[in-house]
């Protein structure tokens, strides 16, 4: 089956004489979701803002459904929907106009948009909220109209940069029970966290990056395997990774 | 952190560094030049106004009223950012040269818009009440130090914890002040304006400033005061340049909705949707809207020459359009909307689109109540080029900006 995401030997940044991301290879098929794991300032968010179209690559190529961003800007936007860390959202908007706002952008008719936002505010429990602007917003509020807002394009790749931070359990377990069911219909999803005891639980495959550079790439197992470390769970790995980082 | 008083002259040196930048690019704009030319007109116009003021106008009443707002209005300066919430409070026994510091800084400042209007208004002061200069001089000196008692005790009403405490204080100065101005504007004998000065100089020693013994300082709200003051500033420089650090205060104007409305939901009115509303609620672009629009009306009421109408008329259509030109860097910051796939040219087309709506709006207004004021062919005048302007600004404009920026 055709990858919805392919990074392929991406190098890039912000600068071309220095670089922070160093010949990044993944990929994220349909029914998957990928976690990507790394400590503070180990390339997550700039890889992000690669897939995004936010940055140029200085040297590889980032595809969606096999089209890079310069071929067909409409069309790779059109296939990817973005949960940031913090929730960007627009303060002359209300939490109703943020979703109408969303559904207009990405194309979505007018009565599928009005399904879908009645079924997400149901299940994120906002439904009070409709006609509030974000200054009335909790952190926990900020984040779940952004991922409302993902959740209505319904794209075919996903891509969450900590989206759990400041959620209620609730609201994680509304967003996680969201994502699984977006697998199942065949959508890709990249997502990147610190919360490892979740990302285990949760993810099929992971990608531990260190400074630049992808350590080690697989599922579980394949972890466990080619790190030499049989019982390990995803925060000892992730430890042992780091520290080697280090010494080496 | 040595020294409090270094920290203030510190923190004081850093405001007036960023406002001088500030305040050099309102002095460099195009706005200025307007300014003068009002004040041109509105010089001419000040004397046929005192003499055209009917007798009985309560002139009194007008300097009690501007002045007794004038003077209890105003915090104190005193440069507290919200950082310091966690690193100032266990200072507070050693900051009391730090506040004083602020009052008198503010006490200065203050003096100087009191004497701003007072100076406006001595035409009318000379005209109607007393024709001596000197005592125009003593009355500024005497608001100057209710001023000063006025921010003296005012700091203190911050302690506080709940605001209806601080309200009703503010409105226990209040009273203190109108009878205080009053006393002033009605050139009450000496003894009387001496025993106020008493009254005021006894419940400070006895009552606010002893506040302190009680009450702590709240940081929060020093913070609040001193954040809403600059963002004042930033907004006040924002109508001439780009001001990055302004943040937003939204307005619901929820009666405006249904005007919002006629936005059809379509993918390529995206971007007007979010024009549309980011007009009508934030950053006061509605506001200046329609103060321009009055302030043009206005001015067309009272103008009667010709060539002076087309002028005002053109002349509020070209600000608004400056005005409302802003509202294309709107986004500038905001990651979500470089993330839609709309093409990026309908945005400069939206902004237009927008742009050409609420001009044309103002121009029909300009145009209807010019003629119907005066008469319709100076009315059609204003409107032919009021629309000349409407459509055909943005290309002169436009051009300008790709020379600033090639060059």
């Amino acid at each position: 089956m055709e990858n919805v995401l392919e990074v392929s030997a991406l190098t890039g940044g912000y600068q071309r004489s220095r670089p922070v991301l160093h010949g990044v290879s993944f990929s994220v098929k349909p029914h998957e979701i990928v976690g990507l794991i790394g400590l503070n300032g180990a390339g997550k968010s700039t890889t992000i803002k690669h897939v995004l179209g936010l940055m140029e690559p200085h040297d590889g190529a980032v595809h969606i459904k096999g089209r890079t961003m310069d071929e067909d800007m409409e069309a790779y936007r059109s296939s990817l929907a973005y949960i940031p860390e913090t929730p960007l959202l627009y303060e002359e908007l209300t939490l109703w106009e943020h979703l109408e706002l969303t559904a207009m952008a990405y194309g979505i008719d007018e009565k599928t948009f009005g399904e879908r936002a009645e079924g997400l505010l149901k299940e994120f429990r906002m439904e009070k909220m409709v006609k509030w602007f974000p200054s009335h917003f909790s952190k926990g509020m900020r984040q779940k109209v952004m991922i409302m807002c993902a959740f209505l394009v319904n794209p075919d790749l996903y891509v969450a940069d900590e989206p759990f931070v400041g959620l209620d359990p609730l609201g994680i377990r509304s967003f996680l029970d969201h994502m699984k069911e977006m697998k199942e219909k065949g959508c890709g999803i990249l997502m990147s966290t610190h919360i490892l005891a979740t990302a285990e639980k949760y993810c099929d495959r992971f990608i531990l990056l260190h400074e630049g550079r992808i350590v080690v790439q697989g599922t579980m197992e394949e972890l466990r395997t080619q790190l030499d470390l049989p019982d390990a769970d995803l925060d000892d790995i992730y430890v042992a990774v780091t520290e080697e980082g280090r010494h080496g | 952190m040595g020294n409090v008083q270094e920290l203030w002259q510190k923190r004081r040196a850093d405001y007036w560094e960023m406002a001088v930048r500030y305040l050099r690019l309102i002095a460099n704009s195009g706005f200025l030049f307007t300014l003068y030319l009002l004040f041109i007109f509105g010089s001419y116009y000040y004397g046929e106004f005192l003499m055209w003021l009917p007798e009985d106008f309560p002139t009194v009443w007008v300097f009690i009223v501007l002045f007794t707002w004038l003077v209890t209005r105003g915090r104190v300066r005193t440069f507290v950012r919200e950082a310091d919430l966690v690193y100032l409070p266990p200072l507070e026994s050693r900051m009391k040269p730090y506040f004083r510091s602020s009052i008198l800084y503010s006490w200065m400042m203050e003096t100087f818009w009191l004497a701003l209007p007072l100076l406006v208004l001595a035409p009318l002061f000379f005209h109607r009440l007393s024709d001596s200069g000197a005592l125009l001089l003593t009355i500024l000196v005497m608001l100057s130090l209710l001023k000063l008692w006025n921010l003296a005790s005012g700091f203190e009403e911050q302690r506080f914890q709940e605001n209806s405490r601080v309200t009703g204080h503010t409105l226990i100065r209040t009273v203190l002040n109108v009878s205080a101005v009053t006393a002033m504007f009605t050139f009450q004998p000496v003894w009387i304006l001496g025993g106020l000065a008493v009254l005021l100089a006894v419940l400070y020693a006895f009552y606010f400033n002893r506040l302190n013994r009680t009450h702590a300082v709240k940081w929060d709200r020093l913070a609040r005061i001193e954040d809403s003051t600059v963002m004042t500033f930033y907004r006040i420089a924002n109508s001439f340049t780009d001001v990055p650090r302004l943040k937003m205060s939204i307005r619901p104007r929820r009666y405006l909705n249904a005007l919002l409305q006629a936005v059809p939901y379509r993918q390529k009115n995206t971007y007007l949707y979010m024009f549309s509303r980011s007009f009508v609620r934030s950053n006061d672009y509605f506001g200046i809207f329609v103060r321009l629009t009055l302030l043009g009306a206005l001015f067309l009421y009272v103008v009667t020459l010709s060539w002076g109408l087309w002028l005002i008329g053109a002349l509020f259509i070209y600000m608004t359009a400056i005005q409302l030109k802003t509202l294309r860097g709107h986004y500038k910051t905001s990651q979500m909307i470089d993330l839609y796939p709309v093409a990026l040219r309908y945005r400069d087309e939206a902004h237009q689109k927008l742009v050409r709506v609420l001009l044309s709006f103002q121009v029909i207004v300009f145009m209807l109540f010019a003629g119907a004021v005066h008469n319709w062919n100076d009315g059609l005048i204003i409107g032919a080029a009021g629309f000349l302007l409407a459509f055909f600004y943005d290309r002169l404009s436009r051009k300008r900006e790709v020379r600033t920026a090639g060059a």
